[in-house]
């Protein structure tokens, strides 16, 4: 057993296990408190990380580039939730994946006119190394997981302590109760959509410098994302997040014999015994 | 129905066969090509319909179906000598109905967005597994054939020309969508119908709701992969691109336009995409799908029950 | 104050409240009794906006709050106690409270200060603010449920069956708290089942069937008159 090549791996599956954490949490938060199951999470994935691109190439600053695609991401969110998922609320939540999955198509293919077929690239904002075994491996990656890290949990503290962290978990228990207590129900959903949708930029963006930024993306990441949800518990944000983990490094372990393109089937794999043996999810402890 | 009703309808369905026999005199090239291969993404839609409209699942996992169907004909022409057409279907209808098999083994145990999402990541592991098989499978090439003579075996045995090829499809089609209106109006059909409208309740009559899934989803990938197999006839190859998920939501994209629930509604929902697409590809040539894409999304919240339905109502009032 | 001027409610195509006009005057006591399934909730539910009216008007204060959701009009004033308590199970106490206190115009002091009272009423929920809803008792769960409301500082509070399945001694805690709020000069629209305690605690008592207010009276009256009480609530 090559051993260096084994925690190469796991460090590659952590780095890619917070990237997909966040989009994940993006997507289960908005699962959780509005049934709707948005498919075109990694659209707004993807506009991040363009969004990011442009911005880059203007200011040259990777932080402003950052921080600017959240906040433009988010406010497109808020858009569309308006737009397209507020007529549809009371209505089947398979409504809600056929318009997100309409939505994503418009997004995506918005992007290959406006920003063509070739990808684009994002420098990263240091290119440092360190030797890792025979590798020079990159500060750039510890650096996603520590950002993801911290967003992932600047996002649990607002949601235990903030005054707005409350009513979204009240509403996510029970909406009806929740506006009667005052609460803008419809307010709170747009605005847990914009935070969802920033996730995801922020993750796009921060993902950007390991591989090319292109139009479809997005596709390869809602795939993952989805089985990551169901593995993790549908709504469940810890169980999301314990679950993008869990697959990542699995699958990072997994490239180690096989091509990534194959590796793809082991997070399959996870799904299926998931839905065989613990259809609410892996790590549940308690129903809602 | 009442007998004036069945009687109209006959006629509708006699007229409508007609000038579909007759098409291909009538049309100049482009669009005799483009109408057999409505019928085909027709008859894809109609087999979703099963369950989308019937059964209340909305599969967006058809291209795994539709695909296998596909490298079923593939595999029958390009190993069998010479190569029979019934052969291909007969292979195609095993590939789509073995995937069936698995899919609707795992995928029937769970509801709603599971269910989706479930089958949109089967049709994906087949996707993966045609993909990077390359020695099998032709990788991302394809595969590529010719195609079988229009044989009947002790009748007739000549090479298709687009107009046989029109007919074959056309028959094929017809006799599927026969056979599809004739399972949802059956006890059958009954059963999933009040599956969609209440699960619980149908378990607590004492059907044995997930056996009955699994038999739709079956019927589903059969008819699906029988679409699968015309499309690879008309095109002479099988290619990864029509397992990927993409198709999968074309199919979910023609039931919602045409009407979920009609059978005939999804067979229009598809013509309508594809006349869309080519009225489109004029002005936004490759983007077409951001006009397309509007209009669907424009059509979930504002027309939910479909161009046909919407047609029904506005002839009701 | 708050007036129901014939008002309609359909459940989709069931025609729930044919019709209902009721008042409560500012610092009232309110009762509304009628037997099962006679529309009472659902008359609660019309005004906090929870069902939409298919006719009718309904006003607060004067003004117009028909059709207006539910969330502004807790901002107006009207606190809502349902009848199945609807506790957020998975927030503390404290969260659950803070579902309502968490308002822009609160000053920090003034949060405080609401905080004491209801824990002055409810001790028990001050031992348990970081406990979970949901592990609270029934009674508790009635507690906080009622306290939550108050967090809103509400003008009226409307009522769902808040003794419903609970024992005499938290009863007989209910009718205090009850007391309490009228004695701060908070209306309260008070729907029960529990005859004896309504006519206790209500100045005026609307009785509905099919409906429609069939009957109304001071408490004092009613208590008076056995054959309306019989006839209406088979007591």
């Amino acid at each position: 057993m090559p051993f260096d090549q084994i925690l190469i791996q796991l460090i590659n599956g952590i780095v890619s296990g917070m990237i997909l954490a966040l989009v994940a949490s993006g997507l289960t938060l908005i699962f959780g408190i509005m049934d709707v199951v948005n498919f075109a999470h990694g659209e707004l994935f993807m506009l991040g990380a363009y969004a990011g691109v442009t911005i880059l190439a203007a200011t040259g600053n990777f932080w402003v580039a950052l921080l600017a695609a959240c906040v433009i991401i988010a406010l497109l969110g808020a858009a569309l939730q308006v737009v397209a998922l507020r007529p549809l609320v009371g209505r089947d939540p398979l409504t809600t994946i056929l318009a997100t999955f309409g939505i994503s198509l418009v997004l995506q293919n918005y992007a290959l006119w406006q920003f063509g077929p070739v990808a684009r690239k994002i420098q990263e904002p240091f290119t440092g190394h360190f030797r890792l075994f025979y590798l020079e491996y990159p500060w750039y990656r510890i650096l996603i997981a520590v950002l993801s890290a911290a967003i992932i949990g600047m996002l649990w503290l607002f949601m235990k302590y903030g005054k707005y962290g409350i009513w979204i978990r009240a509403t996510t228990q029970d909406r009806i109760m929740a506006s009667a207590m005052g609460i803008p129900v419809p307010l709170v959903h747009t605005a847990v959509f914009a935070i969802g949708a920033a996730m995801a930029a922020a993750s796009g963006v921060l993902f950007g410098p390991l591989v090319g930024v292109n139009h479809a993306m997005g596709l390869d990441v809602i795939l993952r994302a989805f089985i990551v949800v169901v593995v993790g518990g549908m709504g469940n944000l810890g169980g999301s997040i314990l679950a993008a983990i869990f697959i990542s490094l699995l699958e990072a372990l997994a490239s180690i014999w096989v091509s990534p393109a194959q590796a793809v089937i082991v997070s399959f794999v996870v799904l299926i015994l998931t839905l065989l043996f613990r259809p609410t999810g892996l790590f549940v402890p308690t129903p809602k | 129905m009442t007998r004036s009703a069945t009687a109209s309808y006959w006629t509708g369905f006699a007229i409508a066969l007609g000038v579909l026999v007759v098409a291909p005199f009538v049309l100049p090239e482009f669009w005799r090509r483009f109408v057999t291969e409505i019928l085909i993404w027709g008859l894809l839609a109609m087999s979703s319909d099963i369950l989308i409209g019937y059964t209340g699942m909305v599969s967006f996992g058809h291209s795994a179906f539709f695909g296998l169907g596909m490298y079923g004909a593939a595999a029958a022409l390009l190993t069998v000598r010479p190569p029979d057409l019934w052969l291909a279907i007969l292979y195609g209808l095993v590939g789509a109905g073995g995937v069936a098999v698995f899919v609707a083994y795992f995928a029937t145990r769970l509801r709603d967005i599971y269910f989706s999402i479930t089958t949109l990541v089967f049709s994906q592991i087949f996707y993966v597994i045609i993909f990077t098989w390359t020695e099998l499978t032709g990788g991302e090439n394809g595969l590529t054939f010719r195609q079988p003579p229009l044989a009947i075996p002790g009748l007739l045995s000549a090479p298709f020309t687009p107009v046989t090829l029109h007919w074959f499809v056309l028959a094929v089609v017809t006799a599927s969508y026969l056979a599809l209106r004739r399972i949802t109006q059956s006890p059958f059909g009954m059963v999933l119908q009040a599956i969609r409208e209440n699960e619980p309740r149908t378990r607590a009559i004492g059907y044995p709701v997930e056996r009955y899934k699994i038999v739709a989803v079956m019927l589903s990938g059969l008819f699906a992969g029988l679409a699968g197999v015309l499309y690879a006839l008309q095109n002479k190859f099988a290619a990864p691109d029509f397992v990927f998920f993409v198709v999968s939501g074309e199919v979910v994209i023609f039931n919602v336009m045409g009407g979920m629930g009609t059978l005939v509604g999804p067979v229009a929902g598809a013509a309508f995409f594809f006349l869309l697409r080519e009225g489109f590809s004029r002005f936004f040539t490759e983007y077409y799908l951001i006009p397309v894409g509007v209009i669907f999304t424009l059509m979930v919240i504002f027309v939910p029950q479909g161009l046909l339905g919407f047609a029904r109502r506005a002839l009701n009032r | 104050m708050l007036a129901l001027e014939n008002v309609h409610t359909y459940y989709g195509k069931s025609h729930v409240l044919h019709g209902v006009s009721i008042r409560v005057e500012a610092g009232e006591v309110v009762g509304l009794l009628g037997r099962n399934g006679v529309g009472k909730s659902t008359t609660l539910k019309t005004i906090m906006g929870l069902v939409r009216p298919s006719a009718g008007r309904i006003s607060f204060e004067g003004q117009d709050i028909t059709g207006l959701a539910p969330h502004r009009l807790a901002r107006l004033g009207i606190g809502y106690v349902p009848e199945d308590r609807r506790i957020f199970r998975l927030l503390t106490v404290l969260e659950n409270l803070r579902t309502g206190l968490d308002r822009a115009e609160v000053t920090p002091s003034r949060r405080q200060e609401l905080l004491e009272k209801v824990y002055a009423s409810f001790p028990v929920l001050r031992e348990r603010r970081h406990q979970a809803g949901g592990t609270l008792s029934g009674g508790e769960q009635q507690m906080l449920a009622i306290a939550r409301a108050m967090m809103l500082e509400p003008k009226i509070v409307l009522l769902d069956e808040p003794t419903e399945g609970l024992m005499p001694r938290m009863v007989a805690h209910i009718r205090e708290i009850i007391d309490v709020l009228h004695r701060d000069a908070v209306a309260i629209l008070l729907v029960e089942q529990n005859v004896p305690l309504t006519l206790a605690v209500a100045g005026r008592v609307y009785i509905m069937e099919k409906g429609a207010v069939r009957h109304h009276a001071t408490a004092t009256e009613l208590g008076a008159n056995a054959a309306v009480i019989h006839q209406y609530l088979g007591v």
